[in-house]
């Protein structure tokens, strides 16, 4: 929104583009990392993740502030934990934004989709029967709002008043119940599938594990 | 029992369409283009003017600010050039049937008033030029609509109002007012009545003699209306307007209604005033005292034009231009409809109707400098003309298909379909709705709060004649480049594009769903420019950022 009404908030140069990138790369294979190592199946399904979520991103672009990106950031935070959501948060964030517009916003879109995975990973949205839908529209409209709202904070460059950017939030409110539409229609239409799809299955070593120890305790 | 309510809440929606039907495009169903003009430069700010058979159009904002005519079927017959009047005139032609005075005798004329000062009188036929004589300029000359008093013309001047003859352009006696701008003149039997930028209302009688009351109401930027109820103004404040009933003889403020920004110019038919500005269009009744009798939500800052037939029609100043038609029934219903003629943009000029043959035509022009004009059809040919858009009808077939898949679904019990297709209809309706709601919005937000911004600082360097006039800075290359002078624009990108046709800029934006963004000015492109509107940060795009008379644009490299 704020990139079509030209307010972008400070612009970085060449220097310290390559740094927000690096730190932001650096935080999402810190999270992947941590703490056990994955294997490359899982990597390999996260980077397809990453790459499909971000093509539909930059797809669904010119349709002003539907954002397929929260809701998934809501669900994978919900299914694959917060570290892996906030990993994707980011990743993808870094890689629509290499098609749509890079800047100083990655960053803040990136920490608001992050903290959505987050919140995601708390909010016990999937439970042993799958997708609690109520719980997450609604966990999606407030994700709406407050993505919104912390990339704003993207335009207080030191030039913008306490009271200027009450006005700029007020002005954007449209575009927030906007953004709300689109993730309770994702939520509704996508959400049980997309869950589904990030439901983790038991590796063989995980049910023969299983199965052994559950006979160790019968015997 | 809820989900029988909501089934026929649903259902009811799918008359929506019928009711419209029998309402929308109307107008564009019974008319078709006749012909069309491209001037390719400047804008159509006035009304056009119907004079010996010819349809006359004064085009400016460019390097060749011309007045020209076309016959019925489109064809350029004259034009009459003025390259001084550098600014956007805003002074409508003014028609005169031939006649005889003290003076002497004239022809039919249009007279033209222009920004550098001077008054032409031109014959329609050709467009010689009959007389001419130059009036005072103060950054800017005349830009008042003109009255007639019998054999003689009255003109508003930028610091004074002027009579003079028809029949030689002789001035009898100029008076001196208040700084004026769109400043028209009303006639009655005591004299004159003309506004000025203090908000002072100025009384002149037919010898010259000057009296004024300040009404402390802001702005008076057209002609006075008189009505039995007193003298209807419509004046603009810096952040609302006010529409008072004035006593015509002593000048107290009989009645005040508030209303939005940046008036138009209010129209009289008999005992009817209808007045516009940056929120609505409003019907008032004025016979003993005023009553706003019905209001529409609609953009218009210029003129309005009352038609022949009880209709009246204005044009939306707003980037995605459409001229409004109103009407009002019995019941004083105001009622609109948006009228789409092929010219997007910014407006200000009432379209013009006049009959040819039997046949009514209307011609529309705005400031993409594109003259359309449109004539009735009869019905049997306006059904043959309705092209199928397969887009829209797809659209409407796909939410004929939601609403009926919600309502079978709710009465099924089928819960989690309906929220699928009732949440997908309802999010195409925002996604159709949103340009629209989130100008109108921020239009009613900005009323409601308006911003206390940091004054952008004088510069003493600049011109005297910009004083109290809208200024534009471009900041790039290390060097300021400042136009100024200018006045009447409500938006920053509207005064912004004036700018850089001042100062030889050329400006590159691009249209999106939630208003214009300006992609280079002068060819510089960078990480995108940015501007403040008298030091303050635009938050919102530059078409919907609203500019005062004496804004200060500042636009910088992101």
């Amino acid at each position: 929104m704020f990139q079509s009404m030209g307010v972008h908030g400070p612009a970085l140069s060449p220097l310290a583009s390559l740094l927000l990138d690096v730190v932001l790369l650096g935080c999402a294979f810190w999270l992947l990392a941590k703490p056990t190592k994955r294997p490359i199946i899982d990597s390999l399904f996260l980077m397809s993740l990453v790459l499909s979520v971000s093509l539909l991103r930059v797809v669904m672009q010119p349709i002003p502030n539907v954002q397929p990106v929260t809701v998934a950031a809501l669900l994978v935070g919900a299914q694959l934990g917060a570290r892996r959501g906030a990993a994707f948060a980011v990743l993808v964030a870094m890689t629509s934004n290499f098609f749509i517009g890079d800047g100083w916003w990655t960053l803040f879109q990136a920490a608001g989709w992050a903290s959505i995975a987050f919140a995601g990973s708390r909010l016990s949205l999937v439970t042993t029967s799958g997708l609690n839908l109520r719980r997450a529209c609604v966990a999606s409209l407030i994700a709406a709002f407050w993505f919104d709202l912390v990339v704003s904070f993207s335009i207080l460059d030191g030039t913008i008043s306490i009271t200027e950017f009450i006005t700029y939030l007020g002005h954007g409110l449209p575009f927030d119940f906007l953004h709300m539409a689109g993730n309770f229609t994702f939520v509704v239409w996508m959400g049980n599938w997309f869950s589904g799809l990030l439901e983790e299955e038991p590796t063989l070593d995980e049910i023969e594990f299983a199965v052994v120890n559950g006979h160790g305790i019968d015997g | 029992m809820f989900r029988r309510l909501m089934a026929l809440l649903l259902i009811s929606l799918l008359l929506v369409p019928a009711i419209i039907a029998q309402d929308t495009n109307s107008w564009n169903d019974s008319h078709s283009l006749a012909w069309e003009y491209d001037f390719e430069t400047g804008y159509i700010s006035t009304t056009p003017l119907f004079a010996d058979e010819q349809i006359i159009v004064r085009t400016s904002g460019n390097s060749e600010p011309a007045v020209t005519a076309f016959d019925t079927n489109g064809k350029k017959t004259w034009q009459h050039l003025n390259p001084s009047s550098t600014s956007n005139d805003m002074s409508p032609l003014f028609h005169v049937q031939a006649g005889q005075g003290e003076c002497g005798a004239w022809p039919e004329m249009v007279l033209v008033g222009w920004t550098n000062g001077l008054i032409e009188a031109l014959k329609p036929s050709d467009g010689e030029v009959f007389w001419s004589i130059q009036t005072e300029v103060i950054g800017w000359g005349v830009t008042g609509q003109f009255a007639l008093d019998g054999e003689f013309v009255v003109v508003p001047t930028r610091q004074g109002i002027g009579q003079y003859c028809l029949a030689d352009g002789q001035q009898q006696w100029w008076t001196q007012t208040g700084l004026g701008w769109r400043n028209g003149v009303a006639v009655d039997n005591t004299g004159y009545f003309v506004g000025d930028e203090a908000g002072q209302l100025w009384h002149i009688n037919r010898t010259g003699a000057a009296t004024s009351h300040a009404l402390q109401l802001g702005k008076i930027r057209h002609p006075p209306l008189l009505t039995n109820a007193g003298i209807i103004l419509h004046t603009q404040q810096d952040s609302r307007g006010t529409i008072a009933v004035v006593h015509s003889s002593d000048g107290r403020v009989l009645q005040q209604f508030s209303t939005g920004l940046s008036p138009a110019i209010p129209s009289l038919r008999g005992d009817y005033v209808v007045t516009g500005d940056s929120s609505a269009i409003r019907l008032l009744l004025c016979t003993n005292e005023c009553e706003i009798i019905d209001e529409v939500p609609f953009h218009t800052n210029g003129e309005i034009g009352w038609m022949d037939n009880g209709t009246i029609l204005a044009p939306s100043n707003t980037p995605n231009s459409a001229w409004g038609l109103f009407t009002f029934d019995a019941y004083e219903n105001l009622t609109f409809e948006s009228l789409e003629v092929g010219i997007q943009g910014y407006g200000t000029a009432a379209p013009l109707q006049y009959l040819v043959g039997g046949t009514t035509f209307t011609a529309f022009g705005n400031d993409q400098s594109l003259l359309r004009v449109y004539s009735d059809l009869d019905l049997s040919e306006s059904l043959s003309n309705n092209e199928f858009d397969w887009g829209v009808q797809g659209l409407i077939f796909a939410m004929f298909l939601l609403i009926g898949s919600s309502t079978v679904s709710l009465l099924n019990g089928k819960f989690d379909w309906f929220l699928r297709t009732s949440s997908l209809l309802f999010l195409i309706i925002l996604l159709l709705i949103i340009p629209d709601l989130s100008m109108q919005w921020s239009q009613a937000f900005d009323e409601k709060f308006p911003a206390t911004a940091p004054s952008e600082e004088w510069n003493e360097q600049w011109p005297d004649t910009w004083l109290g006039t809208q200024i534009v800075i471009f900041e790039f290359d290390g060097e300021e480049h400042t136009a100024g002078g200018f006045v009447g624009h409500d938006t920053v990108f509207s005064l912004t594009l004036t700018a850089c046709d001042e100062l030889g800029f050329e400006l590159s934006s691009e249209s999106t769903e939630i208003g214009v963004y300006v992609n280079s000015i002068a060819g510089v492109e960078s990480n995108g420019w940015e501007f403040t509107v008298d030091g303050s940060k635009g938050i919102v795009s530059a078409d919907q950022s609203i500019v005062e008379s004496t804004s200060i644009i500042r636009w910088y490299l992101a």
